[in-house]
């Protein structure tokens, strides 16, 4: 064939530090790339993983429920029962339903999530984002990920529970367990269960409640769910934790990776500065397009289907690379270019079809709202360290931190 | 009786959610690369085409009055 094999180990370290070299070489050498080592079909062009996400017919998001194969990468053998508890709990999510159910589900929280809707709780983060800022810069250093991008998106989704102030810190803690999902590490089990575990206990008397009294936050359009037949309560329990384990790592790493951006083109940056309100928009674009939060998600074949000349299986284990989409030259002009002027830009970063994430808009004005703040208020920024390390995860795109400085 | 509508989705927008089909299926449907159209405006109540355009996530979907050209969403 003449073609250079590519190892199909994709948790080498130059892979996690810096994925987009690994990626371009199949999306050129072989799209539809069948990997030994993890039992899975690696998708990576633009025109395919679009097709894929829109036909959710032929692959299945069921994947807890249908797919019977070990974590990946390995777990501790003493945690298998644990990872049981993960899956039941993961494969009772709405989002792991395939048409009809999925429809149902959907439409019980879809109207909470409307882009009108969302756009409402602008106000909100901007208040957020200020006060996290004054704090920053109250300590005269920062870290992006701790104080920023962590701390933000619990404050919102903790207030769309309708969650007690004095209840924060400890929703804030079971939080941080539930970062786990998408780690490497052999024994993220331990913490990912008790944060799970966690929020059961701690959701459970809410939903009661509001059973009873409802109100306008979420945890009250999930129980209307269970009222009207569509969700069972373990299904309730699950779906609340649903915001912070979709919620959560992902927005963190939407404003980790496009802080980072802006600091490695300075070009940009300073573009952005020149109108952080009017680049705000295109800008969030942009970072989600050019380092996008997820790098890749799974589905699993429902029936035979040829791709490119290659028959995926039923059954067969499906991994679509949104990180490598977004950089497809044939979708995108000069795609390893961050420039924040693009438009259009039909990035994939939130998915395509009827899994398109939920939560898109809400993660949108929080981009906006951080980058414009950081712009305005520390016009200096700069990345306070040589070494950028990677979470080892095959899923999302996470920084371990991202200190910064400023004069 | 309803007035006449003008309605339509922007290509460049639509992700091919289809909570506009499953709301209003007599007004919008998928079209062969799973993009909604909207085939038939007058297929169900102007409150019903409203809620299926505010429900689109990425707001792909504009709804005029056919006569005024008064935009009635966004």
């Amino acid at each position: 064939m003449g073609m250079v094999t590519l190892s199909d180990d994709m948790f080498t370290a130059d892979v996690i530090a810096d994925p987009y070299p690994y990626y371009g070489r199949l999306r050129e050498e072989d799209p539809v790339h069948w990997n030994e080592l993890y039992d899975l079909w690696v998708i990576t062009r633009y025109d395919d993983v679009v097709w894929m996400t829109r036909h959710h017919e032929l692959f299945s998001n069921a994947v807890f429920r249908n797919d019977p194969r070990p974590a990946y990468p390995a777990i501790d053998e003493s945690d298998l029962g644990l990872y049981e508890y993960v899956r039941n709990y993961q494969a009772d999510q709405f989002i792991q339903h395939d048409r009809p159910e999925h429809l149902e589900m959907r439409k019980v929280v879809h109207s909470y999530f409307t882009p009108r809707a969302m756009e409402a709780w602008r106000p909100f983060v901007q208040k957020a984002v200020q006060e996290l800022l004054d704090a920053a810069e109250h300590k005269g250093h920062m870290d992006v990920m701790k104080d920023v991008a962590t701390p933000l998106p619990v404050l919102v989704i903790a207030q769309m529970m309708g969650v007690p102030a004095a209840d924060r810190p400890h929703v804030r803690k079971l939080a941080e367990k539930l970062l786990n999902i998408g780690r490497g590490e052999h024994d993220r089990m331990k913490p990912l269960t008790e944060g799970m575990q966690g929020m059961i206990d701690y959701v459970s008397p809410l939903v009661d409640e509001r059973l009873t009294n409802p109100g306008d936050d979420f945890i009250s359009v999930l129980a209307a769910g269970e009222r009207n037949g569509v969700f069972t309560r373990h299904q309730v329990l699950v779906n609340t934790s649903l915001l912070l384990l979709a919620g959560h790592e992902t927005t963190i790493n939407l404003l980790c990776n496009g802080t980072l951006a802006f600091l490695r083109h300075p070009e940009q940056w300073a573009l952005l500065k020149e109108d952080p309100e009017g680049w705000a928009q295109r800008a969030t674009e942009e970072c989600l397009r050019y380092d996008a939060p997820v790098k890749s998600l799974q589905r699993i074949a429902t029936q035979d289907v040829d791709m490119r000349g290659k028959v995926l299986r039923k059954d067969d284990r499906i991994r679509w690379f949104i990180s490598s989409a977004n950089r497809d030259p044939e979708a995108f002009a000069q795609p390893d270019r961050f420039d924040i002027s693009r438009d259009p830009n039909p990035h994939v970063a939130f998915g395509s079809g009827v899994h398109h994430c939920l939560g898109a808009t809400l993660a949108r004005v929080e981009g906006q709202e951080v980058f414009k703040a950081l712009a305005e208020r520390f016009p200096s920024l700069h990345v306070e360290t040589e070494v950028i390390e990677y979470q080892p995860s095959i899923t999302f795109r996470s920084l371990k931190s991202l200190p910064v400085s400023w004069s | 009786m309803d007035r006449r509508l003008r309605v339509w989705v922007d290509h460049h927008r639509c992700v091919g959610n289809s909570m506009c089909e499953a709301l209003a299926p007599a007004v919008f449907r998928l079209n062969a690369n799973r993009q909604s159209e909207a085939f038939n405006p007058a297929g169900d109540s102007e409150e019903k085409v409203l809620e299926a355009a505010e429900s689109c996530p990425v707001s792909a979907i504009f709804v005029e009055d056919a006569q005024t050209g008064a935009r009635l969403f966004p």
